[in-house]
């Protein structure tokens, strides 16, 4: 039955404009990233032409290989969060926006294979948004000739990526309670906003091994020096959120009033 | 098999200070069509949304086909068609890829989603979107999904909601026809009285969610009768028929149908 639900899962994003929007979101950023880049590099130019010399300046960048995956890592792990809330906030939200939850939910499917096809769905859209814009940035990156370039520091590079990409997926499934639990799109989103904010606090507060929210910043280095590795206690916390976020999801959908 | 399709005992339903259900028996017998009346806000649309399993009792027992409605049941539903108040599908999907996925979702064969659409004479929308419909379309939408698997039991809030009379007459036509040769059992609510009197087999009467009366409608229109001979004025009846002469002048206009009374068909009318 699962290979039916998550069928009609994906049939429902037909003719749908969410994934085109983050896509266009997504594949944006390689683009600003490099003009940041060409600023870096062209600081004459780019005052020349009223751009934001000054403060690309400022902000200490590199037109480097390592300076455009660090940045790139940033996107998708921190930008990345916002923008699965999004998207995992449309997949359950838009059930309760479009008051379709009711006839999903009194057919002869068990309700938990509708949350799992729709965390599936939103996998595959995530996954499919970072491969697509990983290579969008690496063919700007190539075309613009950044120095620094090695086989090993691309491995890493992308290696971190996906890192980032799949911790932010393991907080997906929290979004996914709070839009069935509120029933509709706007509180996830609110909630995954606060939990970045709250994710930047924890992270100088020396927790951020211990916040879901502050892991990627910590493994990128927004809030301090970037890690190596993560610690295996954050490993244990995103399992947990991740498991805990699956289970919520499940009994709002199984024990709770579903009305509109 | 047991002879009542929906059954409910001591059913309460509260949502903080409000009973929006309160101690309500009710038993659907298999086969008939029941109509559940009551004014806006009597409780039947939290009835239907409990049967449905969409929402928990406070208290009190639910079954449905047999079986006891609880958290987690499933199998029961493949057997149930319904539309709840509102008539709902994905808007960014065409009137036959809704279909399908309600076809997926209730293993029915691919050829069910064709005899929906043309069993609702839905075929001239098939290709357009659900957001693009009109009200009466989305309505003819969702009653399409809610026959399409062929269930045994059919759970209609409002499905007069946004039809125009030559549609509320050939939904009335359908219903009753499943009813009659099909044995589908039909649990219908509604505060038109008119829809109610033209289609139900028995009615109950909701009221602030306690079932007030319940009756055939034979019996129901005797009592009916006989308070309307005290309470109507003239007046008030040469409305009533007004409005039926009206509908049936419209139906025969609107070339549903001939007028009665002459060999004229709606278009010579």
């Amino acid at each position: 039955m699962f290979g039916q639900v998550l069928a009609t899962e994906f049939r429902k994003l037909h003719h749908s404009k969410a994934p085109w929007a983050t896509l266009a979101v997504l594949g944006l950023m390689p683009l600003g990233i490099a003009l940041f880049m060409w600023i870096v590099r062209e600081p004459g130019r780019a005052a020349e032409l009223g751009l934001l010399g000054t403060k690309a300046n400022l902000a200490g960048l590199e037109a480097t290989w390592p300076e455009y995956f660090y940045m790139l890592t940033l996107i998708i792990g921190v930008g990345g969060m916002l923008l699965l809330a999004f998207i995992v906030a449309y997949l359950f939200g838009r059930e309760y926006r479009d008051a379709t939850a009711k006839n999903m939910l009194a057919l002869p499917v068990a309700r938990h294979w509708f949350a799992l096809a729709k965390l599936a769905v939103a996998a595959a859209w995530w996954m499919a948004l970072v491969v697509i814009v990983l290579i969008e940035a690496l063919g700007i990156g190539l075309a613009m000739g950044l120095p620094g370039f090695s086989a090993a520091l691309a491995g890493t590079g992308i290696a971190n990526v996906f890192l980032a990409a799949v911790i932010s997926f393991l907080l997906a499934p929290v979004i996914s309670w709070i839009a069935v639990w509120s029933r509709g799109e706007v509180a996830p989103i609110a909630f995954s906003l606060v939990m970045l904010a709250l994710g930047n606090l924890f992270g100088r507060t020396g927790w951020a091994e211990w916040f879901p929210y502050s892991i990627v910043p910590l493994l990128i280095g927004v809030v301090a020096d970037p890690v190596d590795s993560l610690p295996a206690a954050s490993y244990v916390v995103l399992t947990g959120t991740f498991a805990v976020g699956i289970a919520a999801t499940l009994l709002q959908l199984r024990f709770a009033d579903n009305a509109q | 098999m047991p002879d009542t399709a929906v059954s409910t005992r001591a059913l309460v339903k509260r949502y903080r200070d409000v009973t929006a259900v309160d101690s309500l028996d009710l038993d659907v017998r298999r086969g008939e069509i029941y109509g559940f009346l009551g004014r806006n806000g009597a409780g039947k649309t939290t009835t239907i949304r409990m049967v449905l399993g969409l929402i928990r009792p406070s208290s009190g027992d639910i079954a449905v086909l047999g079986r006891r409605i609880r958290p987690g049941e499933t199998k029961v539903f493949s057997k149930i068609g319904f539309l709840v108040e509102t008539a709902t599908a994905y808007p960014n999907l065409t009137v036959r890829e809704n279909l399908d996925i309600q076809r997926r979702l209730t293993s029915s064969p691919p050829r069910a989603v064709a005899d929906s659409i043309g069993l609702l004479r839905l075929d001239a929308y098939a290709d357009r979107r659900a957001g693009q419909l009109s009200l009466g379309n989305k309505q003819r939408l969702a009653l399409a999904r809610a026959l399409l698997h062929s269930p045994e039991l059919l759970v209609l809030d409002e499905p007069a909601n946004g039809l125009d009379p030559a549609g509320i007459v050939e939904i009335r036509e359908l219903l009753r026809s499943l009813a009659d040769e099909r044995g589908v059992t039909v649990f219908m609510s509604s505060h038109i009285l008119a829809e109610i009197a033209h289609l139900a087999d028995r009615i109950g009467i909701v009221h602030d969610g306690r079932l007030i009366e319940e009756s055939s409608r034979d019996e129901l229109a005797a009592k009916a009768r006989a308070f309307a001979t005290e309470a109507y004025t003239p007046e008030e009846r040469e409305q009533a028929l007004l409005t039926l002469d009206l509908e049936r002048y419209f139906l025969a206009r609107t070339g549903d149908r001939p007028v009665s009374g002459s060999s004229s068909t709606a278009g010579d009318a």
